[in-house]
């Protein structure tokens, strides 16, 4: 008895950490090749190269468990980019951010309208969102990347502060501002009680609108924070650069043990679901792994971890 | 108790008994049906009913014991084998899929059995008609009624050639008149040699047709006995343990000044509301189910959108356009549907209770959670509800429990005006009788209630007025003390000659 509730205990974490045995399975099995992957210098590498995502992922996580998603988010992604570029040739370098960063947020307000106020289907709303925005992009640099010549740009995305790369600094600032807004505000609060039940929030009092529509706003703004420094990292901005993103972050969400129904996850959850993708980035390139096979392996990954889930589905029937 | 031959049962339960993590859910259960007989079994909720029927369909496996039906041991099963075995359940949450006709559903998955549409269409038909239900076999299950549905479950049985059916509180939202139609079609199939478990809380029903009746508590059977030899008494006090002398506290005393006037509501359904709530009063709105008992309270609370009408609290005019407004305006619900309105089940005990009052321990938008805390177990003190710690997800309660979470909800807020839509559905009666004595609290601390129950009893003794609604209009204010039932019903009913 005391065994099979252990045993039951330890499951139900595998099953609820979806992302996290898998991250363990790298780890260890990394230990048995002669790679360079124990090294500081790729270690924070690694890091430094999932932050971008790991940002995006943060905002689309609140979209997901009130109950949305967000799909646009690719689409924010590379005219925030291209846009704090391009502005810089009109007006100094941190309003020109700042122009790009607004951007998201009014897109996430459009978005917000549309899905919350409106009632639409989040999922085909923000896809199309997603598409209108890559066209825009491509208008804005005539489908040609688009090169920064400010060296104090590309500090931004480039530059390191005590040792550590500037963007991984960011992002665990993001981190820790997104997790402690989740757990500890009365909005996180109300955003796990829209996404678990939409009625009864509203019977509660809770201004569902407002609060889920917010939610919207708050992603497009770090869709366009992480623009803006994905082109700052690149030195350019390019309307290509956003193609699989939004399916990969919202992907990554899931995986990490965020609920697409919405009640159910966190932060910590799609940190370690979007780390999980990095971490098998880079794991496949320190195993040459040629990039055919790469995309192949990530997609059995995912659906391979979305299949376990199933598992923790069935033991949750049997409990109610 | 005599001694039966096997054959005459249809199933035989022995010393079955089921653990989850911490908790005995059945304790060396032992029940025998006898064929042809209705079979009812009491208990409160918690007492392990349900899941004793989930083993018996294979929803769950038994740790110990033996089941024996219609002469064959079972041992582990499925859902879909003990259909076929002739043992069919009807739940409380029907089995149906809402966005298909009634005749599909009869024969889900076995269209090619029923040889196409037409045969399906065809046999459904005639299960329906030997139950004398006409509902047309290509209606949508979402178009048609809460009993009629029942009936489509039942007809889904017989389909089966099903020799037990075993119904789990198939009462909970029937209005009186489909309740008769039930009670017709279970002699019916008691004629025809089914046997039938019939599950329920409502001790009026085990006593008009079941044959024999079995007590649960705890995850022990108490007693098994016939129904023509226990009293009623008898019965409750075998299902909570202990006595309760009265099924329902005296009315509250003091009933003073107006506290909210409603004004002209006026909606699809509903044609020109109005009546006054005074303070310290519980009033009962009577009415059947449909007759706009819901729709009144959801305007006045502003869930659904009403125009014209006009709120006014002590005197003044209160604009109540969403819940948030209503909740400032000092009101408060308990909605009809517990599990769709009342509780987020992703959430835990503690959750549940403060989300309508976080203001109250957030400072600047955020949650301090020792306050949280003393919020909730403050609240599961209060209302003695049943729950290891205030931590554990709130699905993990049970129904009588999970009503007072929501009910702690809105005390803690201190509403002034609570608004109860079947507050006692699906709950037993030890913990029926304790949100009794909360409502007469609520009433006595110089708030007040509006009560919509669909049993009639509890409107009719918990109220100190009642209202009665027929077709969207009230037809009729009574005092329930003085006035015989019966006015009040053809009230309801909407018969001419009753003076309002």
């Amino acid at each position: 008895m005391d065994r099979t509730t252990r045993s039951s205990a330890l499951f139900g974490i595998l099953t609820r950490q979806k992302a996290l045995p898998f991250i363990i399975i790298m780890l260890v099995g990394m230990l048995f090749t002669k790679t360079g992957f124990y090294t500081p210098y790729n270690l924070l590498d690694m890091l430094n190269s999932s932050s971008i995502l790991l940002i995006l992922s943060f905002g689309v996580t609140l979209t997901i468990i009130a109950g949305g998603c967000d799909l646009s988010i690719g689409g924010i992604l590379v005219v925030s980019g291209v846009l704090s570029i391009k502005l810089q040739s009109v007006m100094p370098m941190w309003p020109a951010i700042f122009c790009a960063i607004v951007f998201g947020v009014v897109v996430g307000f459009v978005n917000g309208f549309l899905v919350v106020h409106q009632r639409t289907e989040a999922f085909i709303i923000t896809l199309g969102m997603g598409l209108l925005l890559t066209g825009v992009a491509q208008q804005l640099t005539d489908a040609h990347p688009l090169p920064s010549s400010n060296p104090d740009f590309m500090m931004i995305g480039n530059g390191y502060l005590l040792g550590v790369p500037n963007l991984v600094i960011i992002t665990i600032v993001c981190f820790i501002i997104f997790a402690w807004l989740m757990r500890y505000t009365q909005f996180g609060r109300n955003l796990y009680a829209i996404g678990g039940d939409y009625e009864v929030a509203r019977y509660s009092g809770i201004n569902v609108i407002r609060t889920k529509w917010l939610a919207f706003v708050i992603s497009g703004g770090t869709a366009a924070l992480a623009g803006f420094l994905l082109s700052s990292k690149l030195n350019t901005g390019s309307a290509i650069y956003g193609d699989l993103t939004a399916l990969v972050v919202n992907c990554g969400v899931v995986v990490g043990g965020t609920s697409f129904a919405g009640g159910i996850g966190g932060i910590p959850q799609s940190a370690l679901g979007l780390l999980a993708f990095g971490m098998l980035d880079n794991v496949m390139n320190m195993l040459n792994i040629t990039s055919y096979y790469q995309i192949l392996l990530k997609g059995t990954v995912i659906v391979a971890i979305i299949w376990l889930d199933c598992f923790a589905q069935k033991r949750k029937r049997e409990l109610v | 108790m005599s001694v039966m031959s096997e054959s005459d049962l249809i199933i035989s339960i022995r010393d079955v008994s089921k653990s989850f993590p911490g908790v005995k859910a059945l304790d060396k259960v032992s029940i025998d049906v006898r064929r042809g007989t209705v079979h009812g079994i009491v208990g409160e909720n918690g007492a392990g009913k349900s899941t004793l029927m989930k083993i018996l369909s294979g929803v769950y496996q038994k740790d110990s014991g033996t089941i024996v039906f219609d002469g064959q041991t079972i041992e582990h099963t499925t859902a879909l084998e003990s259909m076929h075995r002739g043992l069919a359940i009807i739940y409380q949450e029907l089995n149906l899929v809402s966005t298909m006709s009634v005749g599909e559903n009869v024969f889900l998955g076995r269209f090619k059995e029923m040889k196409g549409m037409r045969g399906t269409h065809a046999k459904a038909r005639e299960l329906l008609d030997s139950i004398g239900c006409k509902v047309s076999t290509g209606k949508l299950v979402s178009e048609i009624s809460v009993s009629t549905k029942q009936m489509v479950e039942i007809a889904k049985a017989l389909s089966f050639k099903s020799k037990l059916i075993i119904m789990d509180e198939p009462s909970s939202s029937l209005t009186a008149e489909e309740m008769a139609q039930l009670v017709k079609i279970i002699h019916q199939l008691r004629s025809q040699g089914i046997s039938i478990i019939y599950i329920s809380h409502k001790l009026d029903e085990i006593f008009e047709f079941c044959d024999t009746v079995t007590v649960m508590r705890d995850g022990h059977v108490i007693d098994t006995m016939p129904t023509s030899e226990v009293t009623r008494n008898d019965m409750i006090t075998k299902m909570v343990g202990r006595t309760i002398e009265n099924e329902y506290p005296p009315r509250p005393a003091k009933v003073g000044g107006t506290l909210m006037e409603v004004r002209g509501i006026n909606t699809r359904k509903l044609k020109d509301i109005s009546f006054k709530l005074r303070e310290g009063e519980i009033l009962g709105l009577v009415g059947l189910v449909g007759a706009g008992r819901t729709e009144i309270v959801r305007a006045i609370f502003g869930a659904d959108k009403a125009k014209g009408h006009e709120v006014l609290l002590g005197g003044k005019k209160a604009l109540i356009r969403n819940p948030r407004d209503a909740k400032r305006a000092g009101l408060g619900l308990i909605p009809e549907d517990r599990k769709l309105q009342g509780l987020v089940l992703t959430f835990s005990v503690e959750s549940n209770i403060s989300m309508a009052s976080m203001d109250r321990f957030s400072r600047f938008g955020f949650i301090r959670r020792s306050l949280e805390r003393g919020i909730g177990e403050r609240q599961v003190k209060a209302l003695s509800v049943k729950t290891p710690s205030v931590k554990v997800p709130v699905v993990n309660l049970s129904g009588g429990n999970q009503q007072k979470c929501i009910v702690g909800r809105w005390l803690e807020i201190a509403p002034k005006i609570f608004i109860m839509d079947e507050p006692t559905k699906g709950i037993d009666v030890g913990a029926k009788y304790e949100i009794y004595l909360l409502m007469k609290r609520i009433a006595e601390d110089g708030g007040a209630i509006i009560l919509i129950s669909s049993e009639l009893p509890e409107v009719l003794n918990m109220s100190n007025r009642v209202l009665t609604i027929f077709e969207g209009r009230l037809t009729g204010e009574f005092d329930p003390a003085t006035t015989p039932v019966d006015t009040i019903m053809a009230s309801a009913l909407g018969m001419p000659g009753v003076s309002a």
